[in-house]
């Protein structure tokens, strides 16, 4: 592909065979099991609420259920960074406890499949700590889900970063995803059992949160949360990037559907970046994405502006983002090919019979595996006690232990398609992805670590000899400094010549 | 974005024309083939599963 991206995923945590979990102190703990952990994170240079549309607001929302939860934090003696323990990985991720849920945040890629590598090698890295915080806890066996919601009104997030430029208009990138957003999910929800909010239908879902979505855009994260997050936060040169927070997707289990996922839509960025969008408008993008992910008949129609007014099939709009896709894009790369390839045949199995992608789309593997169930057990959709059973089936489909989990145990019978080998998922569990600033920061915390005093996403502080040397990486996005960049760093031997080197590069703060 | 175009990157050898994993055929993805999908082996795993789990599971609201 042609742009950074990378994937933020908050986890599922609880503890089986114990009656009370404090998943604050289970989380911080469950992230220790990995490695040694050394506060090194640098939380002055973050600011979530800084708007992309010129202002800052005092507070970010919270909902009811966590204001209470967060006055009992605040009694907690643990300090702030003990308590966050993040680690940052060799591979050039971060992997730590955010707002009470283990996140591993893959470090950035421009590779769709190293992405999906890393963003696996994040499940690994995440079963390994359960199994090692189980070995010692008194009770119980730590479960961890790559989901997005506790079936109880309670949703975490799986989130997406692109880089894009800066210099286009807000109003364009809102009109681009607003008719994007909503209707992508019909391939790439990951399914859900049943209704959360207001009438609790016991029905299945295409996606894990849609029905989370309440506003058109906004700061906001946790409460009244917005189709485009506005955090304006790029991690590099503001004044020529942006760095477009999507927090409106679900965790995918589906190799396949992480790549199609992020591939489809750093493509859609492409368009907008070109001005060149589909000519509808949603009337209403929140009900369109519920209406959407409710849709028993799977026809997802829409309401799009016009004379009038008219329905449009949901496929019928994502075959336009990838009409317009193809003429633009078409011959760019191998993956770009390969996601309009994929894209295109996905939306023709969705338009004949859906279940043609058992194996291929999470939401459809689940209600194959839940409706193979309920015929086999004779569970009844309008039976609560059948719908728990339901929702836990649709609970283990993401557990990430290989051994147990549903989606995992389809893997292992060859039923789901894959795009990369479990030799890289090892790999990217240490090796940090090819030809980014991941590199560089995973590679510099292996050959100096001893001498990092601090670290974030654009900057790292080594601390020599009382002095400190801060290398700022915000211009490390562009493809000939990240060369000059890594190349420094590979063939330097000590920190004293690697510090050197790039002053010579004229690169160093 | 005119230097982050030029990225010239590894990518997977992937050949989008032509059958990838799972392929059904008319050019797509689907389920792979496989022999007989053992669906006892499914059923049987499910069936463990505690009716309850999803009623225990409780947690907070995150981002």
């Amino acid at each position: 592909m042609t742009r950074l991206f990378g994937l933020e995923t908050e986890y599922g945590i609880t503890i089986d065979g114990v009656d009370r979990v404090d998943v604050v102190e289970e989380s911080m703990q469950l992230i220790r099991c990995y490695q040694h952990f050394v506060p090194l994170w640098d939380y002055r240079l973050e600011n979530p609420r800084r708007d992309e549309r010129g202002f800052e607001v005092k507070n970010l929302l919270n909902d009811a259920d966590e204001k209470v939860h967060l006055q009992q934090d605040r009694k907690r003696k643990i300090p702030f960074a003990e308590l966050k323990s993040d680690l940052i990985i060799y591979n050039g991720s971060r992997f730590y406890n955010d707002h009470t849920h283990p996140e591993y945040s893959t470090g950035e890629c421009i590779s769709l499949f190293e992405l999906v590598a890393q963003d696996k090698a994040g499940e690994r890295i995440v079963d390994i700590c359960a199994r090692r915080r189980t070995e010692v806890l008194d009770q119980g066996t730590v479960r961890m889900y790559k989901n997005n919601t506790d079936f109880e009104g309670h949703s975490y997030g799986c989130h997406e970063n692109y880089l894009m430029d800066r210099s286009v208009p807000f109003e364009r990138i809102l009109e681009g995803l607003l008719l994007f957003f909503p209707t992508r999910q019909i391939f790439c929800g990951a399914g859900k059992v049943g209704v959360e909010r207001e009438d609790r239908a016991p029905i299945y879902q295409l996606s894990q949160r849609a029905e989370f979505f309440e506003v058109i855009a906004s700061v906001d994260t946790m409460h009244k949360r917005p189709i485009v997050n506005t955090r304006d936060e790029p991690h590099a040169d503001a004044a020529r990037y942006r760095r477009l927070h999507v927090i409106v997707g679900d965790a995918n289990m589906s190799e396949y559907m992480t790549a199609l996922k992020v591939g489809t839509t750093a493509l859609v960025i492409d368009l907008i970046e070109a001005d060149c969008l589909p000519d509808y408008r949603l009337k209403d993008p929140i009900a369109a994405m519920k209406n959407i992910a409710r849709d028993q008949s799977h026809a997802w129609l829409v309401e799009v502006e016009g004379p009038g007014s008219r329905l449009v099939p949901a496929v019928e709009i994502q075959d336009a983002f990838l009409d317009l896709a193809r003429r633009e894009f078409a011959g760019r790369d191998q993956e770009t090919d390969w996601v309009l390839s994929a894209w295109g045949d996905v939306l023709g199995k969705l338009s004949r019979d859906p279940m043609d992608l058992v194996g291929v789309c999470d939401w459809v593997t689940k209600k194959w595996l839940i409706d193979s169930f309920c015929e086999a057990e004779n569970l009844a959709w309008d039976n609560p006690d059948d719908l728990f059973w339901m929702q836990s089936q649709d609970l283990e489909y993401s557990n990430v232990d290989r051994d147990e989990g549903l989606y995992y145990l389809l893997e292992s019978q060859g039923q789901m398609v894959r795009v990369v080998g479990d030799d890289e998922v090892a790999a990217a569990m240490s090796e940090p992805p090819s030809g980014t600033r991941a590199y560089f920061r995973g590679r510099c915390l292996e050959k100096f670590g001893d001498y990092v005093s601090s670290i974030n996403w654009d900057r790292i502080v080594f601390k020599r000899n009382g002095r400190q040397h801060a290398v700022d990486m915000k211009l490390l996005v562009d493809a000939e400094r990240v060369a000059r960049y890594n190349e420094v760093l590979d063939r330097s031997e000590t920190l004293e010549g690697f510090l050197a080197a790039l002053e010579e590069l004229g690169i160093r703060n | 974005m005119d230097k982050v175009l030029q990225f010239e990157r590894r990518t997977k050898p992937v050949d989008p024309g032509g059958p990838g994993p799972g392929d059904d055929g008319d050019g797509g993805p689907a389920r792979p083939k496989v022999e007989r999908p053992d669906t006892r082996d499914l059923m049987r795993r499910m069936r463990r599963v505690d009716p309850n789990q999803a009623r225990r599971y409780r947690q907070r609201t995150g981002e």
